[in-house]
């Protein structure tokens, strides 16, 4: 072969869900794929030039398919890709603890007539478990090369990329019995037109009725030989019981069980964690987490019903020294008995806590804490105040600078280090704008608006308040997915999403939500039917705060008191249950089945949690600033035109008389159509200014923070909302949120008024 | 043996005593639908099914025992009617008493076992039990069952999947779980998680009543 290998043919990556495809993709490409350890991630088709290869092979990344005849979006495009024209080679990659998975799909390549090269991946959690493989047997038997590896410790790539080229077809063929194959061969027949693969495997995909096959035939075949291939496969059916393409599966299953008994090498030792490890890990890790977990939880119940008695701050404590100390007895003891029973190992352990019916629920919510303070106090608080007032600052005021202080914790002792005199960006910008323009132009006026410039308001808003806030979002959710206790989370919810109209998996788009709900809106994507897709995206629209959002109504919330911020949170609950309750009638569908994988409890790796963040932040400011700045400017044309103040007259008699708040507060829910947590800023400094000395009505608060938060989502929201659901359906959504949110705030202000 | 008139009843005595009501004899003629009833009565007496005595009739052992056998003839009836045949609520019940005079002891026990050993009647009134209900509260569990009646920890192997989706089918055995293969349920609560292999699959109850195993 003296001609250039990318003149022959592509590679194109195969496998199950979560085998780690996306990583080898990264690793021979040098593209980075946002990797996940949730399964449905990767819908669409990422490709890349192959490095180290010789010439330039293109490399296409599919996403994960339990079988090449597909059920589902994802397993159809990862099949289409293989039906396509052109030579290819495949890398199938599999999980090396769950063999007989991935040869499954390898015997559909095998009848497809693909060169392959099998990945053994997650080598080093096979011998963990105490499995081995006899590669050389299974080499033997198959006749394609056998790569082990370890892909996120790039193990294995080189010998992959010296495999590739050698790739072969396998040497599998599997015997469906007398009927069916006759079925297979009459089938081969009248497939008169030209293709890629073996008309065998294109047989077996029809005779399993696969209709998005069929219709790809469509313009391929007559009218008259897509009838015949009906007749024929109706003709065995009559024969079986079963659907003939369960008849096949199982006869393939069987096929594999005996390959991968021939293959494995019988139980060796199991891999155990070192004693001392384990004592640490039962003795003091666990009791030491479970009594915080516990204090945690009886502080945070004492915080929130704080409103209805006063309690001395012996007694709380007391209490919630009690609770730790309950808590850490039981979890102690349930851990180590459960652990005396089956040796099991401190990842399976924790794995199975985390969807225990009883004890997940206290470490949901202890998590969810853990992720406010990050996110909501950390990032939102104290980097968007230094990020927005001190970097980027304001065009006519200059900040005064920063100190830069060395604190040491515990003795509350701090040293001044240095002052830095940096007025922001902002100024200096409005400094220089100035020497050309006056600062009453229109032009200045359109960059540094205070309230709808693009520098001084969408620009800062996009990297001052929102990059914070979401990078840190992000980091905490990546933490979440790589360690697999997202996939647990959807096994703890599935039952309450069910009652309304989605299943356990739509709990990624619903945590998404909590960080950005324009990014989560596109994740919809991942769920089954559409009505779990609308029903979503509705959701989301209506009840789900963002990031930026919570972090600002916690705050303010918090500050009033405990009861206000649990009372808030039950009615955003309760909505979200009551909305998606309502459309789960409505709409029209069947539920989909729950079935999904969980990954292995893992400890993540935190050099592919910061890269991932990295991605997922820069894809955010790619796709989400662009859309700050494009609502920054219909904002100021809308002022400039006087459209919003027209709005906010038509506006106010609503929220005067129906919601009981003053008039000012109009702004604030307009400006919540832009930026939702200045939306609700802005509302909370309009009360406060009313207030005046009294302080501020908490009632009015709670309802207005209601209103803001179940209000019409921000304009990038609503983008993509256009995008995912077409304008018709994303403008009904609109013009039901909008109405309801105020119908909402308008009951609850009556409510109150009772009390 | 007693017949279709005397039947009727002691069918009748047993369901005013279940009402924790004594037997009057004058009320049971007024209640009792059938021709000469006086003269059955007093056949049922002579052949030591009821004792009256002051006019308060009362069920002897013999009678307890075929009267207990009749309204589960009855109850059953019902139960088949209504939940199987889904016949309506009036021709429930007179077709139901019918059933009760013909049924044999091998009849009604199918019947039983098909319908689950019910141990009450649509109208919530109690089915007396038959020697089939015991046996089968003996041995517990049944060989063959869904996956939701396993015990978390059960080991099991798939024997069969009943389901009208194709595509819950195929998706299942696309994955692998197909009869034959071993699983061990991991836990019921929240939702089912099953370990097949080194593989957890988490799945909703609705598809675990489709999987029937068997234990092992």
């Amino acid at each position: 072969m003296s001609q250039k290998a990318a003149d022959i043919y592509k590679v194109a990556l195969v496998g199950n869900p979560n085998v780690g495809k996306s990583v080898i993709f990264g690793l021979l490409t040098g593209k980075y794929v946002t990797v996940s350890n949730y399964p449905g991630t990767t819908v669409e088709v990422s490709k890349g030039i192959c490095k180290g290869l010789d010439g330039s092979v293109e490399i296409v990344d599919t996403p994960g398919a339990n079988s090449l005849i597909p059920l589902s979006e994802d397993e159809r495009v990862a099949r289409d890709m293989l039906l396509e024209e052109y030579d290819k080679h495949i890398v199938q990659v599999m999980d090396a603890k769950n063999l007989r998975r991935g040869l499954l799909i390898t015997t559909q390549i095998a009848e497809m007539g693909l060169p392959v090269v099998l990945v053994l991946n997650m080598w080093d959690e096979l011998l963990d478990r105490g499995m081995n493989i006899d590669i050389v047997a299974l080499q033997k038997i198959v006749n394609v090369p056998v790569i082990k590896a370890i892909a996120t410790h790039r193990i294995g790539v080189s010998a992959l990329l010296g495999a590739i080229p050698s790739a072969k077809v396998p040497n599998l063929s599997i015997d469906y019995g007398i009927l069916i194959e006759e079925g297979i061969s009459k089938i081969e027949k009248v497939l008169t037109m030209d293709a890629r693969i073996h008309k065998r495997a294109l047989a077996i995909m029809l005779l399993s009725r696969d209709e998005a096959l069929e219709d790809n035939l469509r313009n391929k075949l007559t009218h008259e030989t897509l009838v015949e291939i009906q007749d024929i496969r109706d003709d065995i059916q009559k024969h079986f019981s079963n659907p003939l393409s369960y008849v096949i599966n199982i006869k393939r299953a069987s096929f594999v069980d005996k390959l991968t008994k021939k293959v494995s090498i019988a139980h060796i030792q199991k891999k155990e964690t070192h004693p001392l490890i384990r004592g640490v890990f039962f003795y003091f890790l666990v009791p030491l987490v479970s009594f915080l977990v516990g204090y945690k939880l009886m502080a945070l119940i004492m915080y929130l019903i704080s409103a209805g008695f006063q309690t001395s701050d012996v007694f709380s404590l007391a209490v919630s020294l009690i609770a730790g100390g309950i808590s850490a007895s039981y979890f102690s003891s349930s851990v180590y008995l459960k652990n005396r029973k089956a040796k099991l190992t401190i990842s399976e352990i924790l794995g199975s806590i985390t969807m225990h019916p009883l004890a997940a629920f206290p470490i949901l919510i202890i998590i969810l804490w853990i992720v406010y303070k990050l996110v909501g106090e950390f990032g939102a608080g104290t980097c968007v105040d230094f990020f927005e007032n001190k970097i980027f600052g304001n065009s006519l005021n200059p900040s005064g600078g920063f100190d830069i202080a060395l604190s040491i914790p515990f003795i509350q002792k701090s040293y001044h280090v240095l002052h830095v005199d940096f007025q922001g960006f902002n100024y200096y910008l409005g400094l220089l704008t100035q020497k050309v323009i006056s600062k009453d132009n229109i032009i200045f006026e359109l960059f540094f608006n205070e309230q709808s410039g693009l520098i001084q308001v969408g620009l800062t808003y996009a990297i001052a308040i929102v990059f914070p806030i979401v990078g840190f979002f992000f980091l905490a959710f990546g933490i979440m997915e790589d360690s697999g206790y997202l996939p647990r989370l959807a096994v703890m919810v599935d039952k309450v999403f069910k009652q309304i109209g989605l299943n356990g998996k739509a709990i990624l788009p619903m945590v998404l939500g909590l960080g950005c709900d324009t990014m989560a809106t596109l994740t919809t994507r991942i769920l089954n039917t559409k009505k779990e897709r609308i029903i979503a995206t509705l959701l989301l629209a209506l009840a789900i705060p963002c990031s930026a959002q919570l972090g600002v109504i916690a705050g303010v919330l918090g500050r009033i008191s405990g009861i206000y911020f649990a009372l808030y949170a039950f009615i955003i609950c309760t909505q979200l249950l009551f909305v998606g309750y309502l459309s789960s009638k409505v709409l029209p569908g069947d539920p989909s089945d729950f079935l999904m994988e969980l990954p292995p409890f893992r400890m993540p790796k935190l050099s592919n949690i910061f890269i991932k963040t990295f991605y997922r932040v820069h894809w955010f400011l790619k796709e989400a600033v662009p859309l700050f700045m494009i609502g920054t400017l219909a904002l100021f044309i809308a002022t400039k035109l006087g459209v919003l103040s027209f709005v906010e007259k038509m506006g106010a008699p609503v929220i005067k008389n129906f919601l009981g708040l003053p008039v000012e507060t109009t702004h604030g829910f307009i400006l919540g159509f832009l930026r939702r947590d200045y939306g609700a800023v802005s509302i909370f400094d309009t009360l406060q200014e009313k207030g005046g000395d009294a302080g501020i009505d908490p009632k009015q608060l709670l309802v207005s923070l209601v209103v803001i938060t179940l209000f019409i989502p921000c304009l990038a929201n609503f983008f993509v909302m256009i995008k995912e659901q077409g304008a018709k359906n994303a403008f009904l959504m609109f013009a039901f949120i909008l109405p309801y949110s105020i119908l909402i705030g308008g009951i609850l202000r009556i409510i109150l008024q009772q009390f | 043996m007693a017949d279709t008139y005397q039947e009727e009843i002691l069918e009748l005595i047993w369901t005013i005593e279940e009402e924790n009501d004594k037997v009057d004899k004058d009320v049971l003629l007024k209640k009792v639908d059938i021709p000469d009833a006086e003269r059955h009565i007093k056949a049922l007496v002579e052949e030591s099914y009821i004792i009256i005595t002051n006019k308060k009739v009362q069920l002897t052992k013999k009678g307890r025992v075929d009267a207990r056998l009749i309204i589960r003839r009855h109850r059953l009836a019902e139960r088949l009617l209504h939940d199987v045949l889904e016949v309506k609520e009036d021709t429930m019940d007179s077709s139901a008493c019918k059933f009760e005079h013909f049924l044999d002891e091998e009849v009604t026990a199918s019947i039983c076992t098909l319908l689950g050993h019910p141990v009450s009647c649509p109208h919530g009134k109690a089915i007396p039990s038959g020697d089939c209900c015991e046996k089968a509260n003996k041995e517990i569990r049944p060989v063959v069952m869904p996956l939701t009646e396993l015990r978390s920890g059960d080991e099991a192997r798939i024997s069969y999947i009943v389901t009208k989706y194709h595509q819950r089918l195929d998706k299942l055995s696309s994955m692998g779980l197909v009869p034959g293969v071993q699983i061990r349920l991991h836990q019921r609560q929240p939702t089912y998680v099953i370990q097949m292999g080194e593989t957890q699959i988490a799945l909703d109850s609705a598809i675990a009543q489709s999987i029937y195993v068997r234990l092992v």
